[in-house]
């Protein structure tokens, strides 16, 4: 995989939350694909849990072949949420509060074949400890597949395997140690453990 | 010497761009192959993943003649 390409404020009630000024369209921003993580079932996931809060963004996950769109998976894209804060007071750019080590993490990725034609209304939800944090469909979201895939297309150059995390609907928050996350989309019903990096 | 140090930079260039082009190709493979694993032909038909395949072979193997001499 060349890059992990993310949409910031795709949905408008997150970008309300955060009280921030919604720009005309997403914003893009890439994540290496070493900070990527596709946790097994029921296995453990490392955070770096001394650098302030780690707030949980869940979003549906395009996996691309020829600028198709040829399979989906469910995703955290997690941030370091006072550490961005900071730089964006400053100004800065935020990069470093969203490329720390597993910063990306994204369940199996299953074919189209294997969801509903309506995919795009299909609900997706993040469950922490058995309480539902975030759910939202894409069709929620003001900018859909195609149109996506033609946003990124004017800006990076899109690589087959290259994965795209479509942003997050309301609902954000941190996470803690010992957090049981449960991603469910679809055909997708996937479970994890956070624990530390120590 | 300064023509020497722009032209070994190019060779430099050139060399990474080989490397990064080769890269992508047999990343190309592994979505080929996982798409081909799972006989999953319903965006990209079977005939057209073949193509696609023969067609990647090649270009890896011009690839990587040229990064081996």
């Amino acid at each position: 995989m060349d890059k992990i390409i993310c949409l910031g404020k795709n949905y408008l009630e997150h970008a309300h939350e955060m009280r921030e000024e919604t720009p005309d369209k997403p914003v893009l921003f890439i994540k290496p694909p070493s900070v990527l993580i596709e946790p097994k079932e029921n296995g453990s996931v490392l955070l770096p849990w001394g650098r302030g809060a780690i707030h949980h963004e869940c979003e549906v996950v395009f996996k691309l072949y020829k600028k198709n769109i040829i399979g989906l998976g469910l995703g955290l894209d997690l941030t370091l949420r006072d550490l961005q804060k900071t730089l964006k007071e400053k100004g800065h750019p935020w990069e470093i509060s969203k490329t720390f080590k597993n910063s990306a993490i994204v369940t199996p990725i299953k074919g189209l074949r294997d969801f509903p034609k309506d995919w795009q209304d299909t609900p997706f939800s993040l469950r922490i400890n058995g309480e539902l944090r975030q759910e939202g469909c894409l069709s929620q979201a003001r900018m859909k597949a195609d149109e996506i895939i033609h946003y990124i297309n004017e800006f990076f150059p899109l690589q087959d395997g290259d994965l795209v995390f479509t942003g997050t609907p309301k609902g954000v928050g941190p996470l803690q140690v010992g957090d049981v996350v449960e991603l469910t989309y679809g055909p997708i019903s996937h479970s994890f453990r956070l624990v530390d990096l120590g | 010497m300064a023509q020497f140090h722009i032209r070994f930079g190019w060779w430099i260039l050139d060399r990474r761009q080989l490397s990064h082009d080769i890269l992508n190709y047999i990343e190309r493979l592994r979505v080929m192959h996982d798409l081909a694993r799972e006989q999953d032909y319903s965006v990209i038909k079977k005939e057209e993943l073949l193509s696609d395949l023969a067609e990647t072979v090649r270009l890896l193997e011009a690839k990587l003649k040229d990064l081996a001499q």
